[in-house]
């Protein structure tokens, strides 16, 4: 059971779920910290050189695209209602494929971590497709599927499912045993362990395991588009790039790194919601 | 039940197979407690003072022998009982006031009347307006006091604690103990307490059981007859130090038979 084995080992080596390392405490958001401004000016700086290099070095539309170019080719694409048509079918299939996969990752890590013999029989696969790259078997499914909703959905379910289900997995099966048996000194019966101690106890791995998700999810829907489609961001990129519009494909860039980097930031949010002894610095 | 005991336990063994060997730990065990007696466990550590509290609680099984709580032979955890572990163990998830509850809902009572407790209990061990607080905001005397109000809301009349102060610094130690011995006043309640710190035990029992190293046997009982209440001031009495001197000397013994001939020698060495 490699994968299973490798991701308790290392769970119970660092306290923290997954990888990412825990921020600061949220604390009232109004007071910006200077790593906020430093932040910012980093990310301006980068425009200014973006559009300078665009302008005075590569000069050549083909390849690369200044920033101006960029932000006036997604004020074109917004008021023609393409790029918003193109947003909502990514989103749809981003949004679907999460749901079904976060609820099979749940569901399935839960019955793995009550039933051993469902672990020997489940684990060999998990191990080995969460080893591969799932994303390779994209083409496979559209295949099978067709181009459209069910073929990109299905991508997605495919790489999110396996973080959610291993996460899940195993926060249910490190739970903290003295908590276990302050329960069982009290005379809990095994259900009541598992709602009262084991489930919300395993509830920010959970979480951990949806970001994660998150992030491959986004990925899931480009490669699933980028394969074939009719609409969506990876659809945009792609005709972008056989039409040699590289500002159009830099929009669909864009728009995804944004959707990245505000999808994370909410399941964290939800994270520091849910766990707040987690991200507390540590020290009395 | 003047006579009798509250807690007896007869000719208790307990053995753990490890690694296909047979490990014994507590061989032939055998005392009484009586209500609202105040008793500590004593001796070196592996001598399976926690295994033993362990058994009374019911959380395992002896390999031979009975513990009884009130005439009836004890075969799991029970109401009657409460258990106040070493690691104050309380749920990161849940607020002072939500992890007080957690042995009445566990045990489904009636909440109502669960809270209302929880909200006395809390304020009984001096955590008064601090029930809306998580774990991790507390320090650990804090988390310490609100394990033992949580042992305290399923209303036991046996508390079993096991090194609950252990791992606080000197000062807060001391001041639980004051605050343990308050409480035990306030509540009557039968306690029996592990710890591997003589003065601890000298100051807070009627009675201190010493061990043996293991495997653990009753050695010796000593009883405490320092008028009570006890004031910290207590400790530094003739009397107090009286005791815990001889308790050190049975303890020390003990640790001298079973790892003297290393010490000897590494003493021998460094001479």
């Amino acid at each position: 059971m490699p994968i299973l084995q490798q991701e308790l080992e290392s769970r119970r080596g660092a306290d923290a779920p997954a990888a990412a390392p825990a921020p600061k405490p949220a604390g009232p958001s109004f007071k910006l910290k200077p790593a906020f401004w430093r932040g910012l000016l980093s990310l301006l700086i980068a425009a200014v050189i973006w559009e300078a290099a665009a302008r005075l070095f590569v000069n050549n539309p083909l390849f690369f695209a200044p920033l101006s170019a960029v932000l006036e080719k997604t004020g074109e694409l917004w008021g023609s209602g393409e790029l918003l048509k193109d947003m909502i079918t990514s989103f749809q299939e981003f949004a679907i494929g999460f749901l079904v996969a976060s609820a099979l990752g749940i569901l399935v890590g839960m019955v793995m971590a009550g039933s051993e013999t469902v672990r020997d029989f489940v684990d060999p696969w998990v191990s080995m497709l969460y080893s591969t790259p799932t994303i390779a078997l994209a083409p496979l499914l559209i295949l099978w599927f067709g181009i459209g909703l069910t073929s990109h959905v299905a991508v997605v379910v495919l790489v999110v499912v396996f973080p959610v289900l291993i996460n899940t997995f195993a926060g249910l099966a490190n739970t903290d045993q003295h908590l276990i048996e302050v329960a069982r000194s009290f005379g809990a019966t095994p259900a009541q362990l598992f709602s009262k101690i084991r489930f919300p106890g395993a509830l920010p791995f959970i979480v951990a395991g949806l970001r994660q998700g998150v992030a491959r999810g986004l990925v899931g829907v480009v490669v699933a588009e980028l394969f074939g489609a009719k609409a969506g961001l990876g659809f945009l990129i792609l005709n972008s790039a056989q039409t040699f519009d590289t500002a159009g494909l830099f929009v669909g860039v864009l728009i995804l790194a944004a959707a990245g980097v505000i999808s994370v930031e909410l399941v964290k949010l939800v994270e520091r919601r849910m766990a707040p002894w987690r991200f507390q610095e540590t020290g009395e | 039940m003047t006579a009798g005991f509250r807690l007896e336990v007869r000719e208790l063994c307990k053995s753990f197979r490890k690694g296909g060997q047979e490990i014994e730990v507590l061989r032939n065990v055998t005392f009484g407690i009586r209500e609202g007696e105040f008793v500590s466990i004593v001796g070196a550590s592996g001598c399976g003072k926690t295994t033993l509290l362990r058994l009374l609680d019911g959380l395992i099984d002896p390999t031979s022998g009975s513990v009884a709580v009130d005439g009836r032979q004890v075969s799991g955890p029970g109401p009657e009982r409460a258990f106040v572990f070493q690691q104050d163990s309380l749920l990161p998830w849940r607020t002072v006031a939500g992890n007080t509850v957690l042995g009445p809902e566990i045990q489904r009572k009636d909440l109502g009347a669960a809270r209302r407790l929880a909200d006395e209990l809390i304020r009984l061990v001096g955590l008064f307006g601090f029930g809306r607080h998580y774990p991790h905001e507390l320090s650990g005397g804090m988390r310490q006091r609100v394990n033992l109000a949580r042992a305290l809301t399923v209303q036991p009349d046996v508390l079993l604690m096991d090194e609950p102060f252990a791992a606080l610094d000197a000062q807060t130690r001391e001041i639980m103990q004051a605050e343990l011995l308050r409480i035990w006043r306030e509540t009557g309640k039968t306690v029996i307490f592990v710890t591997h710190q003589i003065d601890e035990a000298v100051y807070l029992s009627d009675r201190v059981l010493v061990f043996t190293v293991r495997p653990g046997r009753l050695k010796q009982e000593v009883e405490i007859a320092l008028p009570r209440p006890r004031e910290l001031v207590v400790k530094r009495t003739p009397e107090f130090v009286q005791y815990t001197d001889r308790i050190w000397r049975l303890i020390e013994e003990e640790v001298r038979e079973s790892v003297g001939l290393e010490v000897e020698e590494a003493a021998a060495r460094h001479s």
